[in-house]
Order: C-alpha cells, then structure tokens, then sequence
C-alpha cells in the first residue's frame, strides 16, 4: 500500500489504531485502489466516514477533505453536501454495518431513494465490534457474540431469506455490490464501478475481526482461522454452495439509468429561478 | 419598503433571505410548516435549495452537509421536532457549524395540542443535546416584524461565533397575521438595523484553535483545504483524539467564545418603565411580553410602580438584569415554571420572586393587574383552576 498511502493517505494515521489481524485494513486499501486505478486525485474526492470500527480507523486518513458524522447519520450529511458540492466530486463514505443497516437505515433508504451521488463501503465485521461485540443486523444466525451468548436468534437483514441489498435495490439505489475482504482486485473492480455510477452505489464488504467477533464465535483469536471461517462462507454469485453467507460480486448494476438527485435538483431550481413558473 | 399582512411565517422567510439563507431542509409540523411551504417558493426563485428530510433528525443533518458546503442554511420546527435535533445539534456545536434553527412553541409535552403557543423549551434550547461543555445562544422575538430582524441578527451571530442559533417563537408568532415591512435592497436593510456576515472559507490548518476568538471562518469542504471535522474530540487540526486535555481545550473554546464575547447580543433586550426602581418586575419573553407591556401600562395609570423585563436574549441567560433586591414576577406560555427558575437562580437571595404561567393562551390583562396588586400587597399567587398557575 506504499505508493497508494504516500499519495493518499496522512502519515500521522498511519499504520492505524485497528486490532491486530484486523481485516478492515484490506477493504481500505481496495478503495483507494480503485481511487488510484480510476485516475482521481485528493481533491476529487471528500471522504466521510461513521463511527465505530469502520468509521474512527478510516476517518482523517483521506489527505484531502474529511469528515466524520454522528452514528447513522452520515447518510443525511453527504446528502446536503452533495447538494452544494460540484458534480464532479466524488463523496465516498467508509461506514460500518451498525451505522449503515441498524440505526442509519433510514436515511439511507432516503438517500437511495433520491439516488444521491455518493460510493458507500459499508465495511461489515458482523455486529457491533468497537463496543466489545454485540450482535448486529448482519450476524449470521446462531453465532455467538456478547449479547448473544447462546447463538444469535433474532430475525436480521441477512438472515430467512432476506438481504439487505434488497431492500437497497427497491429503495432506488443505483449499483450494489457485495464483497469480502480477501476478494481483493474483484473487488476493487466493483468499488470502481461503484464511484463511477453517478448515483447512490453501495459496497457491502464483509471483514473479519478476530478480537471481538473471532474470539467468540470461534472460541479463538487466531487470525487465520477467522479469515478461513469467513472465505469457507462466501462464494461468488452464481456459484453458490450450501453454506454460502455471502455471494460475492455486482448484485445489481442500473448505474446511471435513473436521475441522480443533486443533478436533478439544481435543473429544477434553474428552471424554475428563470421562469419563476409555480 | 415593501408593507404586507401576513404571517410571522412569512416574516421569517423574508428575513433568512435577506440574511443569506439559500438552503432550508425541514419537516411539516404544526405551527412551522408554512415556513416550510414558504421556503420551497421562495428559495428556488432565488437560485436556493428546499428539501425536506425523512424527519427532523434528517433535516438538521441535511442543513449540516449545506453549510460544510458553505451555504448558509436553516430549519424550522416546533418542539416535537426539535428534541430530534439532539443529535445534529451537538455535532453542529462541536464542528462549531453556522445555522440558524427556528423553534415555534406549542403546548407539551409530546404532541400535546399542535395549534396553540407554549413555551415549554425555554430550557431545551439551552441544553438540545447531550454532553454540556458548551454553551448556546437563543434569540426570542415578540411578533412577526421582529421575527424577521431577530432572525437576520440569528444569521449574523450564528457566522460571527461559528454555532447554530436558536430563534425561540411561539405558534402566535409564527401563524399570527401581522402588518410586516420587508426591505427591498441593501440600503433598507441598513436602516432597519439588519446586519449581515458572509460566510468565508477556514483555509486552516488550523481548524479548531483553542482560544475565545471569534470572527474565525467555519469549516468547509470541497475547497481541498484538507479540513477535518468530526465528532471526536478535535485536535487544532481537526484529527480526533481521545485524550482529556484537548477536550478541555476543545470545551473551553465552545464555552467561551460565546461568554466571552455577549456584548455582541446581550444589548437585546427591552426595558418599559424600568428607570425609577419598579417595586414589581414583571420578567417576560415572547408573545406573552406584549399583554405584560399593555397590562404595565395600565397598571402604572393605576398608581402601581410596576415596571417590565423584556428579554430578547435567553441564552447565556443576562443575568445582569437582575441585580437589585426587588420583587419579580415571570409570566410564561407554561405551567411547570421555567424562566422563573433562571429568575430565582440571578436575583439577589431575599428577593420574592413570583409566577403565573398559562398555556395554549394568552393571560388577559385583568388576570395579571390582579397578579400585581396581590403581589405588591404581599400575598401569593395561587393556582387558578386549569386556567392558570401561579405561586
């Protein structure tokens, strides 16, 4: 990540504050990847995060403008700013699964809805990890986190047939994608796809946390066991097997088939500014 | 000049575009929503943004991310929706972000009744969110023509002191129909009093100075400034960092830069009959200040040496009104008691300090003549039936 850190990223975030073995180091680096691959440079982009694992790592290490909001929240920020930004920038959000599919679920439904222009990488350690390992609305069934110390039982995003993606999907967001962290340039490839949609577009991409989340479910803190757990359980799409969690790759692409909101909303301001038409 | 009959609503849309304002993210709720409408008329004309966010928590939030885009911005709420600004508002004080917020008073708590004033958040303005270490300026006008100025000068400090502003109305001030004069270029505006502040650009990197100052241009993003904000505990630079030292550092100057510099606000205010040491200090703000002003009136015609406090500024609370050892009384839109206890906190110990609170309407002017008379002849006030409250 040298040549991608030096022309990207702060050295005073560097190396980051995250666990060892942590794995949201891989998804970090397959954004800006892809930021590097699509020619972008520090100022084409402003970088929000969230808060908890996913947010606080990733939050300042952006060399240009960043921003951290409230837990859940972000979603609503990067919608106003959005508005007033040039439409060439490029707003990408590092978040985690509790700010994005728990308590920000509904400004990012409203955010899908209008198709903000903005890449979302919903970094997934499968619950509520920075606060020592709750289970969350991606927690796959049965496993055994702090506050389900007997096996996750409650219905979620991810579990009886549903996905999260899904609910995206219908919610008018315009590309989305699913990942794991070893996926490496697949999906780099997709977050690429992602940032050039010039609408809402959404990477979930799962990671492995081996202090919080491996120690319980695996009863271990190694991590290569946590990151074999993880890789056993994803598959890319269409080539499922029986115990695929998470099927890997585009899992709907309508990239820049619907108006995206900013864009939309400033043709009607000018239209209606000249003619001031009711 | 131009002269109107309409709303305090429409007063207030008037004022935040003369003040700038090209950005309103809102809710619909009574009694604010013809604000609302009357933004999503007005600002697109104007080459400004209206939206409206899936709720109040939202619609803050939204405002937010305009003004990191340096525009100014605003929203306007009633009490249900500005507890769900907990939130954004903290992050707004904290990223010491420039916003105006209105609040029109209803009758709580919860829903309670949607079309009648109240003054139940005299306190929630003072504290929106969570935390403390901060403090909030909160501007209460008294009628729609005020409304507008009240809210031009909320623009103009919410810049100055890098924080959101809180403008406290009523449901009589925002829905009442007013005679309303709206300035028509600069030159009016001048004349009228308005000030205005343009918003600039923190270029850093130095973005959160630990110092009192204020005049310091906001954080904004898009000019690859490589500004931070977030709502960690910000170093000068804007990096979070767990670490008490710079959060006191970071406290002090959100403490601070507003009670250091209050002689930018506390000047608002209004005195009648206040010069000859009034026996009785009637203590009041909002729409019930003008029956206190008619009724002091009449009271003085009647011998009585009474005299009225009218306060504009809450927030820091000016606590040099209340100085000399008299009696006083607060009549407040509630009937729980709340700038009474501000009152009781600033006047000197032995002072004998009384309350009438009605709500969803107004006291009449008999009801506070017969408040004063007992009051100067030394009795209590008592609880009048659910009409009113009093002690």
């Amino acid at each position: 990540m040298d040549y991608l850190s030096k022309k990207y990223l702060r050295s005073r975030k560097i190396p980051s504050t995250a666990c060892s073995g942590c794995g949201l180091g891989l998804n970090h680096k397959a954004v800006v990847q892809a930021v590097y691959e699509l020619g972008l440079e520090v100022e084409d982009v402003v970088w929000g995060t969230s808060i908890g694992c996913a947010g606080r790592q990733t939050f300042g290490t952006w060399k240009g403008d960043g921003f951290a909001g409230t837990h859940g929240r972000v979603y609503a920020i990067a919608r106003g700013l959005r508005l007033t930004l040039p439409p060439e920038k490029k707003i990408i959000l590092t978040v985690g699964d509790g700010d994005a599919f728990g308590i920000g679920l509904l400004h990012l439904i409203h955010a899908s809805r209008c198709n903000a222009d903005m890449t979302i990488i919903v970094n997934d350690n499968l619950g509520y990890m920075s606060t020592g390992g709750q289970y969350g609305w991606t927690t796959p069934h049965g496993s055994k986190t702090d506050s389900s110390p007997y096996g996750m039982y409650e219905h979620n995003l991810m579990s009886d047939g549903m996905d999260v993606l899904g609910v995206l999907k219908h919610a008018g967001a315009t590309f989305l994608a699913r990942h794991v962290a070893m996926d490496g340039q697949r999906a780099v490839e997709s977050i690429k796809k992602g940032i050039q949609n010039r609408g809402l577009s959404l990477i979930h991409m799962v990671f492995p946390c081996p202090t919080n989340f491996g120690s319980r479910e695996l009863g271990t803190r190694d991590t290569v066991k946590i990151y074999e757990w993880i890789e056993n359980q994803a598959a890319p799409l269409g080539q499922e097997k029986e115990n695929t969690v998470w099927a890997t790759g585009v899992y709907f692409d309508a990239s820049n088939s619907r108006p995206e909101f900013s864009e939309s909303i400033r043709k009607n301001v000018e239209t209606i500014r000249r003619t001031a038409a009711l | 000049m131009k002269r109107y009959l309409e709303t305090g609503n429409f007063a207030i849309t008037e004022g935040a575009i003369l003040a700038g304002c090209r950005f309103f993210a809102g809710y619909p709720i009574t009694p604010a929503t013809e604000l609302a409408e009357a933004m999503s008329y007005r600002l697109p004309q104007m080459g400004g943004i209206y939206i409206q966010g899936e709720d109040e928590c939202a619609a803050l939030h939204l405002c937010i991310g305009a003004a990191l885009g340096g525009y100014k911005a605003m929203t306007a709420t009633s009490g249900p929706g500005y507890i769900l600004y907990a939130d954004p508002y903290g992050w707004a004080i904290g990223c010491e972000i420039p916003l105006m917020i209105l609040n029109s008073g209803r009758v709580g708590p919860v829903s309670g009744i949607t079309g009648a004033p109240g003054q139940g958040e005299f306190y929630l303005t003072r504290y929106p969110t969570q935390g403390g270490n901060f403090e909030t300026i909160v501007l209460a006008p008294n009628s729609a023509q005020e409304a507008m100025a009240i809210v031009v000068e909320a623009f103009y400090l919410s810049e100055r002191f890098r924080t959101p502003v809180t403008v406290l109305a009523d449901q009589l001030i925002t829905d009442g129909f007013e005679d309303i004069s709206v300035p028509e270029n600069e030159g009016e505006m001048e004349e009228m009093g308005f000030r205005k502040w343009p918003r600039k650009i923190n270029r850093g990197p130095e973005f959160y100075p630990a110092t009192d100052e204020i005049d310091i241009p906001p954080v904004v993003l898009g000019h690859n400034t490589g500004a931070l904000c977030s709502d960690w505990t910000p170093t000068e630079e804007g990096y979070d960092i767990e670490e008490v030292a710079a959060h006191h550092k970071h406290a002090y100057r959100l403490i601070y830069k507003i009670r250091n510099h209050r002689d930018l606000f506390n000047t608002l205010y209004e005195k009648t009959f206040m010069d000859d040491d009034p026996d009785l200090v009637v203590v009041s703000y909002g729409t019930p200040s003008r029956v206190v002003n008619t009724a002091v009136k009449k009271a003085r015609q009647m011998g009585m040496k009474v005299g009225a406090l009218r306060l504009i500024n809450l927030w820091p609370f000016p606590d040099e009104h209340f100085t000399r050892k008299t009696k006083y009384l607060s009549v407040e839109l509630n009937w729980d008691g709340q700038l009474v206890r501000e009152v009781q906190r600033a006047a000197p110990k032995d002072s004998k300090i009384n309350f009438l609170g009605t709500c969803g309407d107004l006291p009449t002017i008999p009801d506070l003549i017969e408040a004063f008379t007992k009051i100067l002849r030394g009795q209590s006030l008592e609880r009048r039936g659910w009409e009113l409250e009093g002690w």
